[in-house]
């Protein structure tokens, strides 16, 4: 069993933070206010949730904000361009799961170590999301049967927060439920006796880098229909969040390994900070401060995954 | 020990080199079912190499393999697995992190119907884990425990009860004793026996005379690649074995065949 502490404290760490908001800044505790924040974290923990997929694996997927930024301008051109809001929503997705696949064959089949080969894949999303604006951004009056998934309203719930506990509940009965989850959980944890008993790891290495891809097509299409426009590096300062998401996460409930609930709490965390600072009128470069010291403290107390697959060759 | 049934291994004239080192040649075996042989020989004799093709992780240059009667050829270890050879590894092959049940059942996870679906039947898994590890005389309380918390001991009767529950008929063990303590070794001793009484068939790899003495039937000296004989253990002590591994020379009131 391991020490209650080392499994709950930074979830005890997160309350802390929600209590001290709480009590000194004015207005966090306004309900707008905190479905607010759900809503502005859940791109980020729809991001970080495929990040924990690709990292599950034991593979780095660094190329997730870009790969999101193609597939936002993608999607955001269809839908300005009065091309039908499915297939808008389809090419968001499809780029996804492509840029995902992408990493994922260039991982099994050239055998370059993903932290490489995700930057290098960052980098043509990029130049492509670019290519393809011109370098501008679309914005425009969208129907409402795109924007809707973005700005919709389900029970006093803003949509994207539902779609944050979607993907967050598929993901975790994927990982403890079906026998596929458990296989890539196992090739993260122990690759070479997953392959001796006869896991088939590089498929699984695939599927992790393809399903953060998936992750990074829906966060960018919701992002997308909640702003009514898109921008070719619009996810760019996500890469950072969503990974200090998911290593805060890394600290909590399985220690060391990437775990959902870790990763929304750790979201949450970081979404309550952002906010509370703001509030308390903090300036907004604060925010990546604290971002850089929340990684280096979670990494170095439990990144055991992470650190193989960083080095991993 | 006479042989009456058909052996659940035989091989013929087995080899193997790498690129142009030569590691292997000319390897005739019979093992019957439920016997415990041990394969001895000094450092670089061939027993990994040998141990490495019979669970498939390396094919054979020449000759041929029959399991049960039927000769195979397996292209990977998930290959002899599933026919029904499984191999302990010195390094256990074992995920630290993962819990009693899921290293059992990794790769080889039981389903709920329908299986298509792909769902996890884990109260199954945990209850056929149990009596995997009781016929161990291995009584854990709580299987959801990582193994990186078990005893060396206690990790081979896990990475065992992994073989058992592939049906194994035949289990490889490579160095299982090497880095356990006097309790922990005669532990594993002890489930080498248990899986003997079971009818598995066993192939213990060990440097350890005293260790190979007290649990095999039959011992098969390699020496630079070639087998050069066969001992029947009660017939051997354990120094009269290591002076046998250092020169080669079986001693002809010990040799089996
Ligand atoms: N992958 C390989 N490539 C090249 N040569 C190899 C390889 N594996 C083994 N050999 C060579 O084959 C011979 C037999 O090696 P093997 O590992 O089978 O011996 P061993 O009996 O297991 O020795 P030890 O007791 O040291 O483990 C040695 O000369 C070794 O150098
Ligand atoms: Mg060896």
């Amino acid at each position: 069993m391991r020490p209650l502490v080392a499994r709950f404290g930074t979830a005890l760490a997160a309350c802390a933070v929600f209590a001290f908001f709480a009590l000194t800044a004015d207005g966090f505790l306004a309900p707008y206010n905190l479905l607010g924040i759900a809503k502005q974290i859940s791109h980020i923990a729809i991001l970080a949730i495929g990040f924990s997929l690709a990292l599950t694996a034991a593979e780095l997927d660094l190329s997730f904000a870009n790969i999101a930024s193609l597939a936002a301008v993608a999607c955001g051109m269809l839908v300005h361009t009065h091309h039908s809001p499915v297939l808008a929503v389809a090419a968001g997705l499809g780029l996804g799961l492509a840029g995902g696949l992408l990493n994922g064959a260039v991982v099994t089949l050239l055998k370059v170590p993903s932290l490489i080969a995700t930057l290098a894949v960052a980098a043509i999303a990029n130049g492509l999301a670019f290519l393809l604006t011109g370098g501008v951004s679309v914005v425009g009056r969208w129907p409402t049967s795109f924007t809707a998934i973005g700005r919709g309203v389900w029970l006093g719930v803003p949509m994207p927060v539902w779609w944050m506990a979607l993907v967050a509940l598929a993901a975790l009965w994927f990982l403890k439920q079906t026998r596929t989850g458990f296989r890539l959980v196992c090739t993260g944890e122990a690759t070479q006796a997953a392959a001796l008993a006869g896991v088939k790891v590089k498929h699984m290495k695939l599927l992790g880098l393809a399903l953060s891809g998936l992750c990074a097509g829906l966060a960018a299409v919701i992002l997308t229909a909640s702003l009514s426009s898109a921008a070719p590096n619009m996810a760019s300062d996500m890469l950072l969040t969503a990974i200090a998401a998911v290593m805060l996460g890394m600290t909590m409930f399985e220690p060391g390994t990437p775990n959902i609930p870790g990763t929304l709490v750790g979201a949450l965390t970081i979404g309550m900070l952002a906010n509370g600072l703001v509030l308390l009128g903090a300036p907004y470069y604060v925010q990546d401060i604290v971002l850089g010291l929340i990684i280096i403290a979670s990494v170095a107390t439990s990144a055991s995954v992470l650190t193989r697959a960083a080095f991993a060759v | 020990m006479a042989v009456v049934d058909e052996p659940v291994l035989r091989l013929s004239g087995v080899g193997k080199h790498y690129g142009g080192v030569r590691a292997l040649s000319g390897v005739d075996l019979e093992i019957a079912q439920g016997e415990c042989v041990a394969l001895v020989g000094d450092n670089g004799a061939g027993k990994s190499t040998l141990v490495r093709i019979l669970s498939g992780a390396h094919q054979p240059s020449e000759g041929t393999i029959a399991f049960a009667g039927r000769p195979v050829r397996f292209r990977s270890p998930a290959d002899a697995l599933e026919a029904g050879i499984a191999t302990t590894y010195q390094d256990l092959a074992l995920a630290p992190h993962l819990t009693i049940a899921q290293n059992i059942y990794m790769g080889g996870e039981l389903l709920l119907r329908p299986h298509f679906l792909g769902l996890l039947d884990k109260a199954r898994m945990r209850r056929e884990a149990r009596g995997y590890l009781d016929r161990f005389g291995f009584a854990v309380n709580d299987l959801d425990r990582p193994v990186s918390d078990l005893s060396g001991g206690q990790q081979q009767a896990v990475a065992l009860a992994r073989a058992l529950r592939w049906q194994a008929r035949v289990v490889i063990m490579d160095e299982p004793t090497a880095a356990l303590g006097v309790g922990e070794t005669r532990m594993v001793l002890d489930l080498i026996r248990a899986l003997g009484a079971q009818k598995v068939t066993v192939i213990l790899v060990s440097h350890d005379m005293d260790d190979v003495v007290a649990v095999t039937q039959r011992i098969i000296v390699l020496k630079r690649g070639r087998k050069v004989g066969e001992v029947v253990t009660a017939r051997v002590s354990p120094s009269t074995l290591a002076h046998t591994i250092m020169t080669g020379e079986i001693p002809p009131e010990a040799s089996a065949a």
